[in-house]
C-alpha cells in the first residue's frame, strides 16, 4: 500500500498574542452582494433582450461543415436561404478549429450539413452539443449527413480495422464529393430536406433542383470529354483523397505519398516510392494545398511526372465559388498540365529522332 | 403621177405597217415573260420562306428533343438519386450498438529530481525519480435520451479510482438559449480547470491550479450556463454545489449541514472573439465562494481572470499555430485564526511549428501575504504537501489551507505527436520556492489513447 504522509499546519500567531477572532469582514460579504447583484442584473439582461430579440426567419438558415455543401445548398436555396460555411475551402477538413462563434452560428441554424464518414468528428461533435439548439441533433430534422445521400462509398473496410491502418475511416473513405456525378444525389437530398423544413417553397427548391442538376449534367459531360484522352494516366496521390475522382475520370492511383492515411512520409519510404514508381509511366502527382509541398514535387521530379497542387472543396483558391468552378479548375489544371506533357514528349521526340 | 404617189404610200405603209404591228406583238410578249418571271420570283421567294419556316421548326423540334432528353436524364438522376443501400462493411454489423463510447488514456512520465522528496503540487503531478504513473483516464460518453447526453470520466491509478467527471447534460432547446449540466464535473473555473490531464500543455498542473484548485475543482452540482444574445460568444454560468470530497482544501462541506449559503457557488463569464480569421481571443472571469470548513460559516473565496489567444494563419501554413493561456487566481479564506490572502497565476506560450510538434514556455508562481509554517513536531526537510490527505486508515481529515510561502517555476517543454492518439512530451522545470530548497526536474512523458475519438474542445 502507498503510505501517504499526513501533515498539520498551523498559522504563525501575532505577536500581540490574544487570538482575536476576526468578524466576518465586511469587505467580503460586501463584494459578495456586490458581485450577487451583477450577476442578477446580468440576468435580468439577458431575459429582457432575449424577449424582445425578434425570431423573424424569413430565410432558412443553413450551416454546412464544408463549403462544398454550401455551395450547392445556396444553388438550390437560391435566396429563400442563407447559408454559410464553417470550414474554409483551403483548410484541411479533418482539423478544423471548434470555435465557439461557430457555435452561435449552429445555435441560430435551421439546418446542418456535413460530409459525415467520421471526417468531422473530430471537431463538430462538440459544437453541435454546444450551440443549444435541439433542432440540429443528430436524427432531427435539421441534420443531415450527407453521406448517406450517396450510392456508392468506396473503400468501405471489410474486415476488422484498427488505427495501426493510419487514419482510417470505418464507413468508407469520405472524400466523395470529388466524384462530379456524387453532386446530383447530393442535391437531391437537401432539396428534400430544405422541402421538409419549408414546404412553402417546395415547388421552387424542385425548379432550381431541376435547373442545377440539368446544367451538371452538361457539365459532367464536358469534363468528361476533356479528360476523355487521358483515361489509364497513372498517378500518385499525397493523402487517398482523390479515390471517388479517379473512380470518375479513370486515373489509376498507383501510390499514395503517405505511407498511411494521416502519417507523413519518412525520407526512407520517399526514396522506396520513388523508386517504385520510376518503373512505370506515372504523369502526375497530386497534393492538396494543405499538404507539404515539396515532398511531392521532388517526387514528380525524380519519376519524370508533373506536380500538380489541386484544391479539392469549393473556396480551395480564390475564384473557385460554386461546385462548377471546383471541377473547371480541377479538369482544367490536369488537361492542360497533361497536354504540355505530351507535347512537350512530342517536341523531345521530334527533336532527338 | 397621182398613181405613183399612191403606190408608194401604199407599198411604205405596208413595209410601215409590220413592224408597228410587230412591235405591238413583241410588247405583249415581253410583258407576259415580265409577269411569269415576276410570278415566279414570288413562288421562289415564298417557297425559301418555307423553307425557312421548316428549318426554324425542325430546329425548334430538335431542341426541343434534347430538352425532353436533358430532363429525362434529369429526373432519372433524381430518381435514382436513392439514399445508399445496405453497406456490407465489417464495421456495420458491429458498429450499430446503444453502447456508450468508450476511450482509455494512458499518461506514463519518467521524472528526475535533483532533489529527494520534491515538492509535489497536484495529486497527478509525478512524485518520485523512477517511472511513474500519472493517471489513466477511462470514459464512457453516450446519449441518455432525447432530452440528455451523459459523459463519465474515471480517473484511475494503481490501487486508486477515482471519478473525475460524471454529468449529464441537456439537449433539448431551452429558452434563454440555456444549458443544464448535472453531476459531478470539473466546475467551469477558469480554463485550465476544463481541461483532463491528457490535454494540458505540460507535465505537471500550473501552481495557482495546483494550489487552489487541486488536481481538479469537480464538486458535485448542478449548472446553468446561457449563452447572451450578443453578436460575440458570450456566455454565463452559475452553479450550486457540494464541497464534500473535493480535494483541495479551498472548499470544504460546512459542518453545519442545513445551511443553503454554505453551499459552493461557482460563476463564470466567457468571452470569445474571433478578431481575424487567424487570430482568437478568449477572455474570463471567474469567481466561486463556499465554506471552507475550518468553522462553521468561514468561507472561502476565489476570483480568477483567464486569457486564451491563438494564432493559426491557416492560408499559408495550415499546421502552424501559437496559442497562450494565462489565468490569475486570487483566494480569500476565512479561519479562526486570520483570513488567509494567496494568489497566483501562469502563463504558457505554445507554438506548434510543425503538424505534429510543438514546443512551449511556462512561468508560474504563488505567493502569499499570510504564508503558514509547519509544526515542530513533524520534521519535514524542505516538503510540503498543499493538500487534503485522505488517509487509507480512515482517520480524520485535516483541512489545509494556506501556502507556505512564495514559488516561482520556470518550465519548457518539447512535444512530439506520432499521431492525434500518442505523445511524447520534455520537459526541464526549475522550481524555485523561498521557503525550501530550489531543484530541477526532467520529465519525459508518454501517453497512449484507445476508443472512441475524443473531440477536444478549443
Amino acid at each position: 500500500m502507498k503510505m501517504r504522509k499526513i501533515f498539520k499546519f498551523v498559522i504563525t500567531p501575532k505577536l500581540h498574542n490574544k487570538p482575536v477572532r476576526p468578524e466576518k469582514s465586511a469587505i467580503s460579504r460586501t463584494i459578495k452582494a456586490i458581485l450577487n447583484c451583477f450577476w442578477i442584473s446580468l440576468l435580468v439582461t439577458a431575459i429582457f433582450l432575449s424577449t424582445y430579440a425578434s425570431e423573424s426567419l424569413a430565410k432558412v438558415r443553413v450551416v454546412s461543415s464544408v463549403p462544398n455543401f454550401a455551395s450547392i445548398a445556396e444553388e438550390i436555396g437560391g435566396d429563400k436561404v442563407e447559408v454559410k460555411s464553417i470550414a474554409k475551402g483551403y483548410e484541411d477538413p479533418h482539423f478544423v478549429s471548434p470555435k465557439p462563434s461557430y457555435i452561435l452560428l449552429l445555435n441560430k441554424a435551421d439546418l446542418v450539413l456535413y460530409n459525415g464518414l467520421d471526417l468531422e468528428i473530430g471537431w463538430l461533435p462538440p459544437l453541435i452539443t454546444g450551440a443549444r439548439n435541439s433542432k440540429i441533433l443528430t436524427g432531427a430534422l435539421g441534420n443531415l449527413d450527407c453521406s448517406t445521400l450517396i450510392p456508392t462509398i468506396l473503400e468501405v473496410p471489410t474486415t476488422k480495422i484498427d488505427r495501426s491502418m493510419g487514419d482510417i475511416h470505418p464507413g468508407g473513405n469520405p472524400h466523395y464529393m470529388l466524384d462530379p456525378r456524387n453532386g446530383i444525389p447530393v442535391a437531391k437530398g437537401i432539396a428534400d430536406r430544405l422541402k421538409e423544413i419549408d414546404p412553402e417553397n417546395a415547388s421552387y427548391y424542385d425548379e432550381r433542383l431541376r435547373d442545377f442538376v440539368g446544367h451538371l449534367n452538361v457539365k459532367i459531360k464536358e469534363w468528361d470529354h476533356k479528360l476523355a484522352p487521358y483515361k489509364g494516366a497513372e498517378i500518385v496521390t499525397y493523402h487517398k483523397g482523390w479515390v471517388y475522382f479517379s473512380n470518375w475520370a479513370d486515373f489509376k492511383e498507383v501510390g499514395y505519398i503517405e505511407p498511411k492515411p494521416g502519417i507523413p512520409p519518412s525520407p526512407s519510404y520517399v526514396a522506396e516510392l520513388i523508386r517504385r514508381i520510376q518503373q512505370m509511366n506515372v504523369k502526375l502527382v497530386i497534393a492538396e494545398s494543405y499538404y507539404p509541398q515539396k515532398t511531392p514535387a521532388l517526387i514528380a521530379e525524380k519519376a519524370g511526372a508533373s506536380f500538380l497542387t489541386l484544391p479539392a472543396s469549393v473556396g480551395g483558391r480564390d475564384g473557385i465559388n460554386t461546385y462548377y468552378d471546383l471541377f473547371d479548375v480541377i479538369v482544367g489544371d490536369i488537361k492542360s498540365k497533361l497536354a504540355n506533357t505530351k507535347e512537350a514528349v512530342k517536341s523531345s521526340n521530334l527533336a532527338g529522332g | 403621177m397621182r398613181i405613183n404617189r399612191f403606190i408608194a404610200l401604199f407599198f411604205s405603209a405596208i413595209f410601215l405597217f409590220p413592224p408597228i404591228i410587230q412591235k405591238e406583238a413583241w410588247g405583249d410578249d415581253r410583258d407576259d415573260l415580265k409577269k411569269e418571271m415576276q410570278q415566279l420570283r414570288q413562288q421562289m421567294e415564298s417557297m425559301q420562306k418555307k423553307l425557312e419556316e421548316l428549318e426554324e421548326k425542325n430546329r425548334m423540334v430538335e431542341e426541343e428533343a434534347k430538352k425532353q432528353k436533358e430532363e429525362r436524364e434529369v429526373e432519372k438522376g433524381i430518381t435514382e438519386a436513392a439514399p445508399a443501400p445496405s453497406r456490407e462493411g465489417y464495421l456495420q454489423r458491429v458498429i450499430q450498438s446503444l453502447n456508450p463510447d468508450i476511450s482509455v488514456i494512458g499518461i506514463f512520465t519518467a521524472a528526475y529530481f535533483s532533489e529527494n522528496d520534491p515538492i509535489i503540487h497536484a495529486e497527478n503531478d509525478p512524485e518520485n525519480t523512477g517511472i511513474n504513473l500519472q493517471e489513466i483516464e477511462v470514459a464512457f460518453q453516450g446519449v441518455v435520451d432525447p432530452y440528455f447526453r451523459f459523459d463519465s470520466f474515471f480517473s484511475i491509478g494503481r490501487d486508486s479510482f477515482e471519478t473525475e467527471e460524471a454529468f449529464a447534460t441537456t439537449l433539448l432547446s431551452l429558452p434563454l438559449n440555456s444549458q443544464v449540466r448535472i453531476g459531478l464535473m470539473r466546475a467551469k473555473f477558469g480554463r485550465i480547470n476544463l481541461q483532463h490531464r491528457h490535454s494540458q500543455d505540460f507535465v505537471t498542473l500550473a501552481l495557482p491550479a495546483a494550489d487552489f484548485l487541486g488536481e481538479h475543482l469537480n464538486p458535485v452540482g448542478i449548472e446553468f450556463n446561457f449563452l447572451a444574445p450578443l453578436p460575440w460568444f458570450m456566455e454565463l454560468t452559475a452553479s450550486v454545489n457540494s464541497a464534500n470530497g473535493l480535494e483541495t482544501p479551498t472548499f470544504a462541506p460546512d459542518e453545519d449541514a442545513n445551511n443553503l449559503g454554505g453551499l459552493l457557488y461557482i460563476f463564470h463569464l466567457a468571452n470569445f472573439f474571433e478578431i481575424t480569421e487567424a487570430l482568437s481571443l478568449s477572455l474570463g472571469g471567474s469567481f466561486a465562494t463556499g465554506s471552507n470548513g475550518t468553522e462553521p460559516g468561514n468561507r472561502s473565496n476565489l476570483y480568477g481572470v483567464d486569457l486564451f489567444a491563438k494564432y493559426r494563419p491557416l492560408r499559408n501554413n495550415p499546421y502552424q499555430e501559437v496559442w497562450l493561456q494565462s489565468e490569475f487566481m486570487y483566494r480569500q479564506a476565512e479561519t479562526e485564526e486570520e483570513n488567509l490572502d494567496d494568489w497566483g497565476a501562469y502563463g504558457q506560450l505554445v507554438y506548434r511549428f510543425a503538424k505534429r510538434w510543438n514546443a512551449g514556455f511556462r512561468f508560474d508562481f504563488v505567493d502569499t501575504d499570510t504564508p503558514v509554517t509547519p509544526m515542530e513536531e513533524e520534521e519535514l526537510e524542505g516538503a510540503s504537501l498543499l493538500r487534503v490527505m485522505r488517509s487509507e486508515e480512515g482517520e480524520e481529515e485535516e483541512s489545509v489551507l494556506g501556502l507556505l510561502g512564495k514559488e516561482l517555476r520556470y518550465a519548457v517543454m518539447l512535444t512530439f505527436n506520432p499521431t492525434e492518439f500518442s505523445r511524447i512530451r520534455l520537459q526541464y522545470e526549475f522550481d524555485d520556492p523561498d521557503f525550501a530548497d530550489s531543484f530541477h526536474a526532467v520529465y519525459l512523458q508518454f501517453q497512449y489513447s484507445l476508443g472512441a475519438h475524443g473531440a477536444h474542445p478549443f
